[in-house]
């Protein structure tokens, strides 16, 4: 039965081919617009959710609290803090550094470029994997010895002196703390980046190169802040916990209040962002909602029309055992497959924009596939509810009045 | 022969508020199955009425209505509906054929409200296409055939559940003389082959194929009488469709 209505609805529609389409639209450009907006969001947030994954999910800084205003020199960290954290939380803290780096510029007979010189330690690579590509990464003696090696990224290398491999051996001087020092470069890297990262960082002008981080804080070992990255394989929950727990600890074991320590995590800057996107993505959804609203209006509109024009129809359906219930599913039918008609067509064209939009700035588009079915549902409820009324008006006609309408 | 409608001092008020109209006064009538029978008057002689009561579009406000012995007088929008299904053929004066619709599907209509399968229900709707003359045009839209043509479609149609009652409103109205005969004859052809068929005219002529004529005037039953000599109609022996066609 449920069949038999689509199709005779799909008759009615078909009889009326300009008018249906014109009703239509107003689903179409609603339902295309909730799924463009929603799409847009939801590609922003995954873009900026692999961005956080590329430079580290459970990475953080913590340092003392730029508004404290008497800062003790046990504010400041010490190696030796740093490796109490590593014993006292083992496994669940990765990595620890400074968090520092430095400026500088090598240049070479074919050209100079300025570099952002970051200190690291050896296990840097666990958290933050790059690819040597020639050469050999820092390990724990250069970091032990503060010698003053250097890795550097693939492209400055093949910039500056033409190849990875001419670029290994190499020497630059440059000056660090006011002192002016000799690295030789002793490998090339290069970093597994998502799309987004890439098209995020991909047209920065300055090459990248890892240093020891010992060579940052020597000659006074007197450390600003505390750069650490928890294990990986934490769960989100985990993660929130074990930050609390860090800073609590470094609070602690330094006489203060965590309160007193800022700390910046990429899981809680990660959620500011999601929850702005969402926040936007919703509101704009919402306006575009509105149209849906206008579109489901114009749906009623056209089928108070129709049951108006086919009152003789109605009239002969009822004469012929037609109940009042045959009569207003015969209607809903018809303006349900009106709306989801509509809805189908709105999800297509907001799929079609968003890829070639997605194309044009070669981003990977997230359309989800129950976003899609709600667009479906929706529309389809919104020409149920609209089309009730002009449905329950066809069905209560009167079969003597409707037979004699003319 | 058995009783197929009685009705017991039927009255019909339309109150509109401030006017109270009698529609028809305490009517008594029996017909029976096998019946061919006119209902005649002038307009607002109550005929139409009549015509919507006993074809269950309307309820009497007093006395009763037996259809097929059963009191429908009481009965709820949607009872009356199964009842118009099931019991009654319908033919009217301007066809009310659905224009979108071929007329292989208008003729299966009744039949999906009466929950008959698909396949069964075209089986059924050619069958009577058939009888009717026009199974070569089961795919035409309405527009498409004359008016006796769209009358025999309506005709099928009304014939679909098999009712015991044909009930048919004018149905010669719209039609030009050479189609009224086509029409009436098979009517006549139809109530020979033992069916009960009750018209509704003004027309003599077209009261003159029937073999009771009952007469009304100002809500009344004024005449109920036998006709003698009823018009005779052309053989028929070939078969009601194929001499049609």
């Amino acid at each position: 039965m449920l069949l038999e209505n689509m199709k005779m609805a799909l008759s009615a529609l078909r009889a009326n081919k300009m008018r249906s389409f014109l009703t239509m639209l107003g689903i179409i450009i609603g339902i295309g617009s909730v799924i463009a907006i929603t799409s847009v969001g939801d590609t922003m947030r995954k873009m900026f959710s692999d961005i956080y994954q590329d430079v580290g999910v459970t990475q953080g800084y913590i340092s003392i609290g730029y508004w404290i205003e008497e800062v003790r020199d046990s504010d400041y960290f010490t190696m030796d803090d740093m490796e109490t954290y590593k014993e006292v939380f083992g496994d669940k803290l990765a990595y620890v550094d400074s968090g520092s780096s430095v400026t500088g510029e090598i240049a070479t007979d074919i050209t100079k470029k300025n570099f952002y010189f970051y200190g690291i330690d050896y296990n840097y690579i666990d958290v933050q994997p790059v690819n040597i590509v020639y050469g050999r990464y820092l390990n724990e003696a250069d970091v032990l010895a503060r010698k003053p090696n250097c890795v550097i990224d693939r492209a400055s290398a093949e910039e500056l002196y033409g190849s990875a491999a001419a670029a290994v051996g190499r020497t630059f001087r440059i000056t660090v703390y006011g002192n002016v020092t000799e690295f030789n470069i002793i490998g090339v890297f290069e970093k597994e980046q998502s799309a987004f990262t890439a098209l995020m960082t991909g047209s920065s002008a300055n090459g990248e190169a890892y240093i020891p981080w010992t060579l940052l804080t020597w000659p006074n070992d007197r450390i600003y802040q505390c750069h650490f990255f928890a294990d990986p394989d934490m769960t989100a929950e985990e993660l929130a916990q074990f930050n609390e727990e860090f800073a609590a600890y470094v609070a602690r074991t330094k006489n203060r209040q965590p309160e007193d320590f800022y700390v910046i995590t990429a899981q809680s800057e990660m959620s500011t962002v999601d929850s702005m996107l969402s926040g936007v993505s919703a509101a704009v959804a919402g306006i575009a909602a509105i149209s849906l609203l206008v579109g489901g209006i114009g749906i009623m509109n056209i089928m108070l029309v129709s049951v108006t024009e086919r009152t003789r129809e109605i009239g002969t359906r009822k004469a012929l055992g037609a109940t009042t219930r045959d009569i207003m599913i015969q209607f809903l039918t018809e303006s349900a497959v009106l709306s989801a008609i509509g809805g189908i067509i709105g999800i297509a064209l907001a799929a079609t924009l968003v890829s070639i939009l997605g194309a044009l700035f070669s981003l990977p588009v997230v359309i989800k596939p129950f976003v899609v079915l709600m667009a479906v549902g929706f529309s389809a409820v919104v020409g149920i509810f609209f089309g009730i009324y002009p449905a329950k008006k066809a069905a209560e006609r009167d079969p003597i009045i409707a037979l004699r309408y003319e | 022969m058995s009783e197929l409608i009685r009705l017991e001092n039927l009255v019909k008020i339309y109150d509109t508020g401030s006017l109270r109209v009698l529609g028809l006064d305490k009517i008594n009538l029996t017909i029976n199955r096998g019946e061919f029978v006119a209902i005649m008057g002038h307009s607002g002689s109550g005929k139409s009425t009549l015509m919507n009561i006993l074809g269950c579009l309307d309820t009497p406000t007093l006395g009763k209505y037996y259809l097929d012995g059963v009191d429908v007088a009481g009965m709820s929008p949607n009872e009356l509906s199964r009842i118009r299904n099931r019991k009654i053929g319908f033919v009217f004066q301007s066809f009310n054929l659905i224009s979108r619709m071929t007329i292989l599907k208008n003729v299966e209509v009744p039949l999906t409200y009466a929950r008959v399968r698909p396949s069964e229900r075209r089986k059924r709707a050619l069958e009577l296409l058939d009888l009717v003359g026009l199974s070569a045009r089961v795919d035409h839209q309405p527009n498409e055939l004359s008016g006796g043509q769209r009358q025999r479609v309506a005709i099928a149609r009304a014939l679909a559940n098999d009712p015991p009652l044909i009930l048919a409103d004018e149905p010669t109205g719209n039609l030009d003389s050479q189609a009224s005969i086509e029409i009436m004859e098979l009517f006549a052809r139809l109530h020979r082959d033992g069916a009960t068929v009750v018209v509704v005219t003004h027309e003599e002529n077209i009261a003159a194929y029937t073999h009771r004529i009952i007469t009304f005037n100002d809500g009344r039953l004024i005449g109920d009488r036998i006709n003698e000599t009823p018009t005779e109609i052309s053989e028929a022996d070939a078969g009601l469709g194929r001499r049609m066609s």
